[in-house]
């Protein structure tokens, strides 16, 4: 018996990959061991979440980064020999699963949105996106351990189950590392609120200067939502931060509502906002892809929609 | 290699040094010597994929890929790992060297990056390697790197390919060859042959220290990547480039991962178009509220 393990540093994504770690569990016939990092205290919460054994990492030193675990954890991976590895698909969650699977000789699956297991031929099937988001991809693991990675809200988090036992392992601290962590810098405010946010409001290239910001600032307040920018906006024009980028290789949002200004629609933006419930678009481009990916769009010029809008929402 | 050049250097040293003024006179020739023939140029390796613009990929009737109509590009994020090799070069006088692997048409992406001003470029090219796993990649990689490339200081991949994305390369490649690994970085300077990195974590931002040699993955809001010109174009033609065959490299065995299939991933969504005039924005905003998104 090996099991189903689940990789994260952060609480929440940890008891989302428990979630599903402990449905893919249930139907391998095997069980789910979640590695902890420092935090004591949520032995017993992630154990009522799901876990049927935690194992414990020893704290790091304040210079030591969070890579620091890969030979820990590989050398676990290969006394323990898992069926499958779960990461959260953060920055550093990504780059300890594609170390441990190089360390492991293991295939990968990065940014897995589905994960299921097949009866038939006992096998993972994984999908994930390609191409920018304009393609499906569907993968098995033929090589042991399975790894992915799973972006963080890809899956809701379980129910507690109160009082649920299980196991407590102690691992071995991990040794020097020649990469130093010097100094760290906690990010702004206004990006955290825009993965969180209900509403966003996202500002791209039909912008044409950054005065005009305001209103759609103003638009995305009477919303009661958060500001995102496409990747001009951030890169060639530094309007906003980089860290408000919406797409494939910035912030995945999923609100309720996505509203897009003067943005046309690319597909490595279109990925960042698939899972949005309602996509609405204004672009005085008929032919912008954006509406074909959007339910409501408005054709016509982003400075004479956005303060009709504006009025019409404050009524 | 640098080692024993240095001892037949000291040996020759020693020959000369009959009396203190000429050993000093000698150690000075001997040190510029040494400094041409041993020291090598720091360079940085851009490590790059030629991928299929997916601009270009249609979604057939069945909701499979079409690719009639696509055109080739060198991967979006890999533009700012070439770029980032040649700031080395035009700020520290570094030597930026790139490399890929691909199928035998992706000689088109060599000249592109040659033209991005990289100095050389290393080429592993065969009609199999259309698909190459991300293992796979780095192992190639990591083969032309320790054999035929040898010295190198910093090696630089972009966050990942345009196409797969699966962000794995870079840090398989490090493992590989034996050096750490700093990812997702948005800026970085060489301090005193030490790596100081910026990198993108959840929190923010960790500011990380390494030695060098070191392999970094860097965002696209690093640098603005530069567009080549004629003249860059014309000059990347006489660029040196090696050409390495598959037969070359020990087998790059089985991939861990089978892809069943590729699908048009689909966007379904109601499409209802709305005008300017005022009724029209009361019709928006009236359906967004029926649909419960506002309040």
């Amino acid at each position: 018996m090996a099991g189903v393990w689940i990789v994260s540093d952060n609480r929440g994504h940890a008891l989302e990959l428990l979630n599903i770690g402990r449905q893919l569990a249930a139907k391998m016939g095997t069980c789910v061991s979640a590695l902890l990092y420092k935090e004591r205290k949520e032995i017993e919460d992630y154990i009522n979440y799901g876990a049927d054994e935690v194992m414990l990492l020893p704290s790091l030193s304040g210079e030591q980064s969070l890579e620091s675990y890969v030979p820990v954890i590989s050398e676990e991976a290969r006394k323990g020999d898992p069926d499958l590895i779960l990461f959260a698909a953060t920055p550093r969650g990504k780059n300890m699963a594609a170390l441990i699977a190089e360390e492991l000789n293991a295939g990968l699956v990065s940014s897995c949105m589905a994960i299921d297991f097949n009866y038939g031929n006992k096998t993972l099937v994984m999908d994930r996106l390609a191409y920018g988001g304009a393609a499906v991809q569907k993968v098995t693991c033929s090589a042991r351990p399975a790894m992915a990675t799973i972006p963080p809200r890809t899956y809701e988090t379980t129910m507690r189950e109160m009082g649920r036992q299980g196991h407590v392992r102690e691992l071995p601290p991990p040794s020097p590392s020649p990469i130093k962590v010097i100094e760290r810098k906690v990010k702004e405010r206004e990006a955290k609120d825009l993965s969180e946010a209900r509403v966003v409001v996202c500002v791209g290239r039909g912008m044409e200067k950054k005065e005009d910001l305001t209103v759609a600032r103003e638009l995305a307040e009477v919303l009661g939502g958060a500001i995102g920018c496409t990747r001009p906006i951030a890169e060639e024009f530094h309007w906003l931060s980089e860290e408000l980028c919406i797409g494939l290789s910035g912030v995945q949002v999923k609100p309720d509502l996505y509203l897009g200004v003067g943005v046309s629609g690319q597909v490595q933006h279109l990925t960042g906002i698939r899972s949005t419930k309602v996509i609405a678009a204004v672009n005085k481009d008929e032919n912008a892809p954006i509406f074909k990916a959007a339910d409501f769009g408005i054709i016509g010029d982003i400075y004479d929609v956005m303060p009709k809008l504006i009025s019409e929402l404050k009524k | 290699m640098r080692v024993r050049q240095r001892r037949s250097g000291w040996s020759s040293l020693v020959l000369c040094s009959a009396e203190h003024l000429e050993y000093e006179a000698c150690l000075k020739i001997f040190i510029r010597k040494d400094r041409k023939r041993c020291k090598f140029m720091p360079s940085a390796i851009a490590c790059f994929k030629w991928v299929v613009d997916e601009a270009y990929i249609r979604r057939g009737p069945s909701g499979d890929l079409d690719f009639s109509s696509v055109d080739f590009k060198i991967g979006e994020y890999d533009r700012n790992a070439i770029e980032e090799a040649v700031r080395l070069k035009e700020t520290l006088g570094w030597k930026a060297v790139t490399v890929t692997a691909g199928l035998p048409e992706a000689a088109k992406g060599v000249k592109d990056a040659l033209s991005r001003g990289a100095d050389e470029a290393y080429f592993i090219a065969d009609s199999s390697f259309g698909n190459l796993d991300s293992s796979q990649t780095a192992l190639i990689l990591a083969e032309v790197i320790r054999a035929r490339i040898r010295e190198y200081d910093l090696i630089i991949c972009g966050e990942g390919s345009s196409d797969f994305y699966a962000q794995q390369v870079g840090p398989r490649l490090a493992v590989k060859l034996g050096i750490p690994c700093i990812s997702f970085i948005e800026k970085f300077l060489i301090e005193n042959s030490q790596l100081i990195a910026e990198r993108r974590v959840e929190e923010g931002v960790e500011v990380i220290t390494a030695p060098l040699p070191a392999l970094v993955t860097v965002l696209p809001d690093i640098n603005v990547p530069r567009i080549p010109g004629v003249r860059d174009t014309l000059m990347a033609g006489k660029k040196p480039t090696v050409k390495i065959s598959k037969d070359e490299l020990p087998p790059i065995g089985e991939p861990p991962l089978r892809t069943i299939s590729f699908k048009a991933s689909k966007m379904e969504r109601s499409c209802e178009r709305f005008g300017t005039d005022t009724a029209e924005i009361a019709r928006f905003v009236g359906s967004l509220r029926k649909k419960g998104v506002i309040g």
